[in-house]
């Protein structure tokens, strides 16, 4: 007894660890079980049981339910389709105008919203891309095509690519200083001699119409939570699922809601980007402090004026963080909303991917992640820029940014109006660089794949089939072993230990959705994965991140380097992955643990750098070698910090691990990828997502209360 | 009043006791609750029963299509002298296991030799009783038959007709007889 009152955390780690695996070596698989079954499939089978709930018919093998749960949610995702069909097909319906026919027609309610919205979207996506690019639709959305066949000059003309690049330079110049202006250039003309213009543009001007929109009601959400509790309250459960919810998942609903094509993929991008913006404009207000509001007050503001002439401009940097978010989320999305028909480099990206072009894709990647960069860099010196102070300025330094932006449009054009004259075959080199008139270097990245094939072919091979035979096959075996009892004996047990009676029910219930949903095995495989590619991550990232924070010009540089890779889209990476590896699981794991050993190296420096500098003079004071300092005082007191890592790195693998269905998996991902063809597919994909957030938000539970208690035991809250 | 004793009792247990205890209850609460699940919801024994069944009925019918795949479409016989795909011993005897259907060409063939049969036969409308396709172990040889049954000028009657399968039919889908000597 003296002992479990020494230790009480060790006994019921160790009583809870028992009891998993006796009921783990207690319960066989039943015989005839087969794994990785979606028991939701369309399957009729005679010795499958059924049960109606809500009018909806589940079939179901029904096990003995200690191995695996009968799947009782069934109904959800039948359920959600017949509620998004109803909604769409039958709700409310009203007439409405068609100005097409002239005429009134019966719609229902939500079709006609629908319809509008996706008819705002587009008119505002082809209005920028007119603008950069040039195009008659936005005239002709105004006039008709008559009048812009009588009047050609009405067409509007496009920027050339000349002026757009000065621009961005000017611009990053006035944010940041040389250093970036030369960056931003730079990136200009590499995508525009690359070839690559109009899909960046293309991609850009999704951008400039998701992020702003993202921005505004990112900005008024987080405005209006702040204001209420009630609003808070609302939000917070669907806050909290968004940030570990597969943006793939999304794409499905919103599919069924409004089509596809660019319109539909700002309006998913927008659902993905809103809430980061809603919870940093949250942060930031809460940050203002109270002498601040008091101040306001007392100046005799009024509520609005509190808001907008406080509070928003106090908080202002976090609310900019909150942009730079929503940009780095849209580039995310460039990517993955080519899926769903988004036309730019993302589908381009994801054309050369699916071909196996790995040098096209490389071309379309490299550019992607030029612009990421090139934009998270502006929006933090944004962020960081204090307002300017306009002293005695004379009216060139107060505009000499615009006059040098009206010359660079002046000389532009110009150049644009004689590369029309000097450039005789028809593409105008200094006004745009068609898609194909680029350079190219994919040849030479195919080449070069052929070639790491050819050498490395028996290594790589004998690799890839060690890690799937020996190490792969035996971790997937054992998860899959794993009975539904045990496992939720085992998450509920470690929510009990960790955080008490409240998160055992929360872990437990989360638990319990996907137990209960038809896909346990598949969420088994996910988990499985996504476990492997966070041990990995995790050593290498603490290993490296420790290392480099021995010295400050390596912190730094390792900073940077994370900073590079946490802008790049994450279908980025599994670009050279496939190079060397092909379409295997070994790719896919790859592109996990580099992309999500970003955050476990970030947060251990991170950590180990919020160690106050009086504890490393007390410690040397004392005598320690620099060992001792790093394992009995520098980490113990990090590690809490490195667990949030530890927690981000789980939310990365999970993203990563759902993309890698793109190249061929048999976890939940793959049945996203399959409800993006299905027609019925809505239900499926949202229900598929919400399982894949949960188990993020099972182990962010855990994390977050663990360091909680750990950072109060050692007084470093 | 005793369960408010017992609920003070354990309010005055060392804390890493009371938590352990809560483990403990929580891991029973939750074996419990599969247990009670598992009455309503677990089908158990009988569906891996059933489910076994299905899958022998899968293996076979999964051997069945081997054979058949493995034969060309036509007739297919046993012996020598004719210029139809000739079975070996294997597939004679597989396909003999295999087929179930004995169309209305090899019955009529079969009633050339039997009168009485084809009286029954066409009298009723063309019914046929049972029928049967077996593999005889002892003489490794086919054998198929039917029964005729029905009124012959007011008299119920049963003619059996069987004799060995020396040809079969193979349409790509499945194999009939095609052939029965009952002579």
């Amino acid at each position: 007894m003296e002992l479990v009152k020494k230790y009480p955390k060790l006994f019921q780690w160790l009583f809870l660890l028992v009891v998993f695996f006796a009921l783990c070596f207690a319960i066989d698989v039943p015989e005839t079980y087969k794994f990785i079954r979606g028991q939701a499939e369309f399957i009729k089978d005679p010795n499958q049981s059924t049960y109606t709930l809500f009018g909806k018919e589940v079939r179901y093998y029904a096990f003995d339910n200690f191995w695996r749960l009968p799947p009782l949610l069934g109904w959800l995702p039948i359920w959600i389709n017949d509620g998004l069909f109803f909604l769409l097909n039958e709700w409310m319906p009203m007439e409405f105008w068609d100005s097409a026919t002239q005429e009134y027609k019966t719609r229902p309610l939500i079709l006609q919203i629908s319809r509008n919205i996706t008819a705002f979207m587009t008119f505002l996506i082809e209005f920028i891309r007119e603008i950069l690019l040039g195009g008659v639709e936005t005239i002709v959305a105004f006039t008709s095509w008559n009048f812009v066949s009588a009047y050609p000059w009405v067409k509007l003309p496009g920027l050339p690519w000349t002026i757009v690049a000065a621009g961005a330079a000017i611009l990053a110049y006035k944010l940041s200083g040389k250093g970036l202006a030369i960056f931003a250039g730079l990136v200009m003309i590499y995508i525009s001699v690359f070839g690559q213009w109009k899909p960046s543009m293309q991609t850009l001007s999704f951008i400039l119409v998701a992020a702003p929109l993202s921005f505004i009601f990112g900005l008024s959400l987080g405005v209006m939570a702040y204001k209420s509790k009630r609003v808070e309250k609302a939000l917070y459960p669907i806050l909290l699922v968004m940030q570990t919810m597969p943006q793939y998942a999304v794409l499905v609903p919103a599919m069924v809601l409004f089509g596809i094509g660019d319109h539909a993929a700002v309006i998913i991008t927008m659902v993905v980007a809103i809430p980061p913006m809603i919870l940093l404009t949250l942060i930031g207000l809460r940050g203002v402090s109270p002498e601040v509001i008091e101040a306001g007050k007392m100046s005799g503001c009024s509520n609005w004026q509190l808001m907008t002439e406080v509070l928003i401009p106090t908080a202002r940097r976090d609310i900019l963080i909150g942009v730079n978010q929503v940009i780095m989320v849209c580039f995310s999305m460039a990517v993955i909303s080519a899926f769903i028909g988004a036309k730019g480099l993302g589908w381009n990206l994801l054309l050369a991917l699916n071909q196996l072009n790995i040098g096209l894709a490389l071309e379309a990647g490299l550019c992607i992640s030029f612009i990421a960069i090139l934009l998270d860099k502006m929006s933090l010196a944004w962020a960081n820029k204090q307002t300017d102070y306009f002293g005695n300025l004379t009216f060139y330094q107060r505009y000499k940014n615009t006059i040098f932006f009206g010359g660079a449009v002046v000389v532009g054009a110009i150049l644009a109006l004689v590369g029309s004259f000097f450039f005789k075959e028809g593409f105008n080199y200094l006004y745009e660089v068609p898609h194909n008139k680029g350079i190219s270097t994919a040849d030479f990245w195919n080449k070069g794949v052929d070639w790491i094939f050819d050498t490395f072919f028996v290594y790589i091979k004998a690799f890839n089939t060690w890690l799937i035979t020996e190490v792969l096959q035996p971790m997937r075996a054992l998860y899959l072993r794993m009975p539904a009892v045990a496992t939720l004996v085992l998450v509920v047990g470690a929510g009990y230990i960790i955080g008490g009676i409240r998160s055992a029910f929360t872990v437990g219930a989360l638990t319990l959705f996907i137990a209960l949903s038809p896909w346990w095995d598949r969420a088994l495989v996910t988990t499985y994965m996504a476990t492997f590619g966070v041990i990995i991550s995790c050593t290498i990232g603490f290993v490296v991140g420790t290392l480099c924070k021995q010295n400050k010009y390596t912190t730094n540089f390792m900073l940077g380097v994370c900073d590079i890779f946490q802008t790049f889209p994450s279908f980025v990476y599994l670009i050279p992955v496939m190079m060397l590896f092909g379409v295997t699981d070994t790719s896919v794991l790859i592109a996990v643990i580099v992309y999500a050993t970003i955050p476990a190296t970030r947060y251990t420096i991170e950590g180990l750098r919020s160690v106050p500098d009086g504890l490393h003079d007390a410690a040397t004071m004392s005598g320690v070698t620099k060992l001792q300092r790093l394992f009995k005082i520098e980490l113990p007191l990090a590690f809490p910090h490195m667990m949030l890592g530890v927690n981000q790195t789980i939310v990365f693998a999970l993203f990563m691990v759902i993309i890698g269905a793109f190249i061929g998996t048999e976890d939940l991902g793959q049945y996203i990828l399959k409800a993006l063809s299905d027609k019925a597919g809505g239900g499926k994909g949202l229900t598929l997502g919400i399982c894949v957030a949960f188990i993020g938000l099972i182990f962010d539970n855990l994390i977050r209360t663990w360091v909680e208690k750990r950072k109060k035991h050692l007084g470093i809250d | 009043m005793i369960i408010h004793k017992y609920l003070n009792k354990i309010k005055l247990l060392p804390e890493p006791v009371r938590q352990i205890g809560g483990l403990v209850t929580l891991t029973v609460f939750i074996i419990l609750s599969f247990a009670i699940l598992n009455i309503y919801w677990g089908g158990g024994d009988e569906l891996i029963r059933k489910m076994k069944i299905e899958e022998e009925r899968i293996e076979k019918e999964r051997k069945v299509n081997e054979v058949i795949s493995s034969l060309p479409s036509g007739i297919v016989v046993f012996y020598d002298g004719t210029d139809h795909y000739k079975l070996s011993n294997k597939q004679y005897e597989a396909v003999c296991k295999i087929t179930k259907l004995i169309p209305q060409r090899a019955i009529m063939a079969a009633h050339f030799l039997n009168y009485k049969a084809y009286e029954l036969y066409t009298i009723n409308g063309n019914k046929i009783n049972d029928t049967f396709v077996k593999w005889d172990k002892d003489k490794n040889k086919c054998f198929a038959g039917y029964t005729v049954s029905g009124s012959n000028v007011g008299v119920n009657e049963t003619v059996a007709v069987s004799g060995e399968v020396l040809s079969f039919l193979s349409t790509g889908i499945d194999t009939r007889v095609y052939f029965i000597k009952n002579f």
